[in-house]
């Protein structure tokens, strides 16, 4: 059984300018002790996805639809108390930035014992251990010492781990990062995916990891989402996604990255902006950004289709002959230019 | 530096791949460019207790039509520096020269011609762009301050960047909030080129963009750099973007150039440990390559700018540290054995091939006996 699944989702913000669908039938699954990679720009639902399952949408303003289960149980629109039981113990999130989650005025001991407190009948000695013992986890420099430090005192790549600690501190068995290294440098970065990665192998939990980065996704991913104005547009196993992409926003994606192992003279840019979610485009919501799009590109949105194996789908009018042309087409532009060993 | 200086304007920008040599007159020189922040105590009678070395004795040249990159973490001093050459901040000591005349000691009043050369794109399109002013009256900002032409003439102008920007020329009586991150940097690009710059210093002018919009603006910088013939220096951190847009690269390490070389030399066969572990950290976007690289992890923090370490800066965090040299001894900024002509490092042990894994680097080094002079 899948450590979570999500089927259909929806979410819909009620705003005063009308209805947002940020997020608009949203599939997918994550299997135990392996990482799946949601990618997308910015306004493509992948952040409110991931606070839909975490049940962190304000309800009072915004409706959720479809299911979400848990390790086989239910949790869209459970009620808040059993919400908050499993938030913490099952599943837990680390967010982008470390210097706005953590609390400023609380020693971050305070704030990993608060954590443990929470959810189990012990002393606040005992939960300090716990503190101390996972952040020796997460590698930090006498965490005997530090423990009773504040945020401030801590680097940024400190703080991250901080952040981690407190997700796993009671041993969950999903995870979610929303950006976990984007505010980072890249070798601060390096140094916490390596360090997700060896917990991973420790406490073998599931990773979502939701990023920009397509770098970060093909180092970290199993499987990979990839959103555009709410929906997947496409979902593969990370080296067929690399390989084979099927969709043409997942071309541009991939066209339009400055990438280490080819110089490229010009990025193949994809033009326009990401769509407004309030007055989304009829049809399929890359069609008016899109070169290829056709009529029927415009009027219908495409089903998610499957390509070869089950596990590659991706949403796309254009048929394989077409679509393979295209790709192999950019596959040689891009060759063309040149390449450094 | 070659003496290859005939090469004209218009073929210097189309060259996309050419080494430092091919390209025009030097534009700019910075030499010894240091920048120390004070640190105060006290409320009334303030007393300097020490210093933040922003920049400490950076040197390089940029020549006409070339753009060079500069890299680094956060807080090693990249944005300092480009600050440091538009006179924004006032150097501690160190000379800027601009096209032939030294800028650093200028009055305002004599520096005000030069700014019309000097420009600046900044980082977040949303914060440096006045919300309560028109898209026109910003991007013709500079040409009213500059008093050039009449006012229609200006309003011509302004339309004309706007449409070489990729903006509709209409959208002249908009504001600010109007626009999206991507075309907000269009604008900030636009304002930039007002008064047709030599030199323009892009301080993280991508960071902010998602990387569709991303590669919209980098093809645009490009493609202004061709028609106009211009200078960029690009400060960033994302070593991809800064091997796409650059002809040299600076690579910077807590207020000093640790290594400075073409695109090419750089990232193909880099000699400072710190530039390798830069690139090697950085996430390939592609599945296969990535698990063949060989990654070399810095352990730690970028150390305290109040209180650098002694000799090499790196030298906590470098995996080559040899005890009694790198401790002891500042590596000078010069060519180094087996390096490329302009390939300037900073490291007393440089790499000797690249790739390596981290135990080959990690290997204790035999000390050079003297460096070969650049």
């Amino acid at each position: 059984m899948a450590m979570l699944e999500v089927k259909d989702l929806h979410t819909r913000f009620r705003t005063d300018d009308g209805v947002v669908k940020a997020v608009s039938g949203v599939s997918f699954s994550v299997e135990k002790g392996e990482t799946l990679g949601i990618v997308g720009e910015s306004g493509s639902g992948k952040s409110v996805t991931c606070l839909s399952v975490m049940g962190l949408v304000d309800q009072r303003n915004a409706e959720l639809e479809g299911s979400v289960l848990l390790d086989g149980q239910e949790i869209l629109n459970a009620a808040p108390k059993a919400m908050r039981d499993v938030r913490g113990t099952k599943m837990s999130m680390i967010f982008q930035d470390p210097m706005t989650s953590l609390n400023p005025v609380k020693s971050i001991g305070w704030q990993l014992e608060e954590a443990v407190l929470v959810h189990h009948d012990v002393t606040r000695k005992e939960a300090r251990k716990r503190a101390i013992e996972i952040l020796e986890h997460v590698k930090i420099p006498r965490a005997d010492q530090r423990v009773d430090d504040y945020p401030h005192q801590f680097s940024g790549g400190m703080r991250q781990r901080v952040m981690i600690a407190m997700a796993l501190i009671n041993n969950p068995e999903l995870v979610i990062a929303d950006e976990p290294t984007t505010a980072l440098d890249v070798t601060t970065q390096a140094q916490i995916l390596n360090l997700m990665l060896d917990l991973q192998r420790e406490f073998h939990m599931a990773i979502i990891m939701i990023t920009h980065d397509l770098g970060v996704v093909a180092e970290l991913a199993k499987e990979v989402v990839v959103m555009y104005g709410g929906r997947v547009v496409e979902r593969a196993a990370v080296d067929s996604l690399f390989t084979e992409p099927q969709m043409p926003y997942t071309w541009g994606l991939l066209g339009s990255l400055p990438r280490v192992d080819v110089i490229q003279d010009r990025l193949q840019q994809i033009s326009g902006q990401p769509p407004s979610l309030l007055r989304p485009p009829s049809g399929c919501s890359f069609n008016p950004r899109c070169e290829f799009a056709m009529d029927v590109c415009r009027q219908e949105l495409p089903a998610l289709e499957e390509f070869h194996a089950p596990e590659h789908l991706f949403r796309c009018h254009l048929d394989e002959e077409t679509r393979r042309e295209i790709w192999a087409a950019k596959q040689a532009a891009m060759a063309a230019e040149v390449t450094v060993g | 530096m070659s003496a290859d200086g005939q090469m004209t304007e218009a073929t210097a920008g189309a060259a996309p791949n050419g080494a430092a040599g091919s390209f025009g007159e030097e534009l700019l020189v910075v030499e010894n460019l240091k920048k120390y922040f004070p640190v105060t105590r006290g409320i009334v009678f303030q007393k300097q207790i020490g210093a933040v070395q922003a920049v400490d004795d950076v040197s390089f040249t940029v020549r006409q039509g070339e753009t060079l990159g500069v890299v680094g973490e956060s807080g090693c001093g990249k944005s300092t520096m480009g600050r440091c050459i538009m006179r924004l901040l006032e150097p501690t000591a160190g000379k800027v020269i601009f096209d032939g005349q030294d800028i650093t000691r200028l009055k305002r009043s004599d520096m005000r011609p030069v700014r019309r050369e000097l420009m600046m794109v900044f980082q977040d399109p949303y914060a440096s762009l006045n919300p309560r002013k028109r898209v026109g009256f910003i991007v013709g900002e500079p040409i009213e301050v500059h008093n050039i032409g009449t006012a229609q003439q200006r309003k011509r102008r302004v339309q004309e960047l706007l449409e070489i920007v990729g903006l509709n020329p209409e959208h002249y009586n908009r504001f600010p909030h109007e626009f999206s991150g991507g075309q907000r940097q269009r604008i900030g690009i636009a304002r930039a080129l007002a008064v047709n710059p030599k030199l323009i210093v892009c301080d993280e002018a991508v960071s902010a963009l998602d990387v569709s919009v991303q590669a919209q603006i980098l093809n645009l910088l490009k493609d202004l750099q061709r028609e106009f013939g211009l200078t960029y220096i690009f400060i960033a951190h994302d070593l991809n973007v800064v091997r796409h847009v650059s002809d040299r690269v600076m690579v910077m390490y807590l207020g000093k150039a640790v290594e400075i070389a073409t695109k090419q030399q750089l990232y193909t066969e880099p000699k400072h440990p710190y530039t390798a572990a830069l690139l090697s950290a950085v996430p390939i976007a592609n599945p296969e390559l990535g698990r063949a690289r060989r990654q070399i992890v810095l352990e730690g923090d970028v150390p305290n700018p109040i209180n650098p370490p002694a000799a090499c800066r790196f030298h906590t965090r470098c995996p080559r540290f040899a005890t009694g040299t790198c401790d002891v001894d500042d590596p000078e900024l010069i060519r180094r054995q087996g390096s490329g002509p302009n390939h300037l490092t900073a490291c007393h042990f440089p790499l000797e091939k690249w790739p390596m894994s981290e135990d080959e680097v990690r290997r204790a080094p035999v000390p050079q006996q003297t460096p070969t002079p650049a």
